[in-house]
């Protein structure tokens, strides 16, 4: 059952979907935040479809209907397909993914599911399949869109469904 | 030890994508400098967090000065005496926030509101959401924080 609205976003609109979200009546935090999101998409040698699969595996865990909706227009730019989306969101990853594209859900499936009992099995394969930065990128953008979409949850006013939405990333 | 770069504690890793992590951690610093959440409260929540990951290394960090009294009773705290009612009302929205987010309650959310505002809640969240992560990136590197100070507990 949707849950109301537990904060009013601030007056006006600024075009940032950032900016005018509840997340707005907190100045001291905004600019970090628009800073970090930024970051996480421009600054890590992941490429954007990647990115974007390791977001939208996340938002299968923390049922962010909103998160689940978006697309970002940069991974679709960078070739990602709705087709591997739907794979991405399955429980069991599709056997049609690549090696890297499993790592990757499997990767955010500890991050929240057991954070503390990572395998040597899939240490081994992570470090095989990706290189240092690779996997200080994934493991910073999971956090991060760990962190925010649980906000966007616990923040209520989420509707049971959306549709589809593509957008570019608020700056 | 970590498995990423063998012999590096979390902050040395954390230092090696700086373009990301300097981002990160400016906006878990500036939780702490927020009007709407005492730094005190933010931290007890955090130390809270720790002991639902079993996260001992997170658990003995110091971010914030918290009395030594609440430290020993915060894995306690709905019985012990030591917190206030605004501490109260953030601990048991932290902890519903580990465990499921969708399973806050309006009740929890407004008892917060009532004490630190709907702009409290929100930066409550946004601290909530990057204590939680670094948390877990310690537990999942296999990476203690750098510089960690023990305490009696």
């Amino acid at each position: 059952m949707p849950v109301s609205a537990r904060v009013q976003p601030p007056a006006g609109n600024s075009g940032n979907v950032i900016r005018d979200s509840a997340l707005g009546i907190v100045p001291g935090t905004l600019e970090p935040y628009l800073a970090l999101n930024a970051a996480v998409w421009d600054a890590g040698p992941l490429p954007a479809a990647e990115v974007e699969l390791a977001r939208l595996r996340n938002a299968r865990h923390t049922g962010c209907v909103m998160c689940q909706a978006v697309r970002y227009d940069v991974a679709i730019s960078d070739g990602l397909t709705e087709e591997k989306v739907q794979m991405i969101r399955a429980q069991e990853p599709d056997a049609e993914l690549s090696p890297r594209e499993r790592l990757l859900v499997a990767f955010v499936d500890q991050y929240n599911l057991d954070p503390a009992g990572l395998g040597s099995d899939l240490r081994s394969a992570l470090l095989e399949q990706f290189t240092e930065a690779e996997l200080l990128h994934l493991s910073l953008l999971v956090a991060w869109f760990n962190g925010s979409s649980r906000c966007a949850v616990a923040l209520g006013g989420m509707p049971e469904a959306m549709p589809r939405m593509e957008i570019s990333i608020p700056r | 030890m970590n498995w990423i770069v063998d012999g590096l504690d979390r902050d040395q890793l954390l230092d090696r994508l700086p373009a990301i992590s300097g981002p990160f951690r400016e906006l878990y610093q500036s939780v702490y400098r927020l009007p709407q959440v005492a730094p005190e409260t933010l931290e007890l929540c955090r130390l809270r967090l720790a002991q639902l990951h079993r996260s001992d290394a997170d658990f003995a960090l110091q971010e914030v000065p918290v009395s030594a009294e609440q430290r020993a009773q915060l894995q306690d705290w709905p019985r012990a005496t030591v917190f206030t009612d605004e501490q109260r009302a953030c601990l048991e929205f932290t902890e519903v926030h580990a465990m499921d987010c969708s399973a806050i309650t309006d009740a929890q959310a407004d008892a917060v509101k009532a004490h630190i505002g709907e702009d409290g809640l929100v930066a409550l969240l946004q601290a909530l959401g990057v204590f939680d992560g670094l948390i877990r990136l310690g537990l999942l590197w296999q990476a203690a924080p750098a510089g960690v100070h023990q305490h009696a507990s």
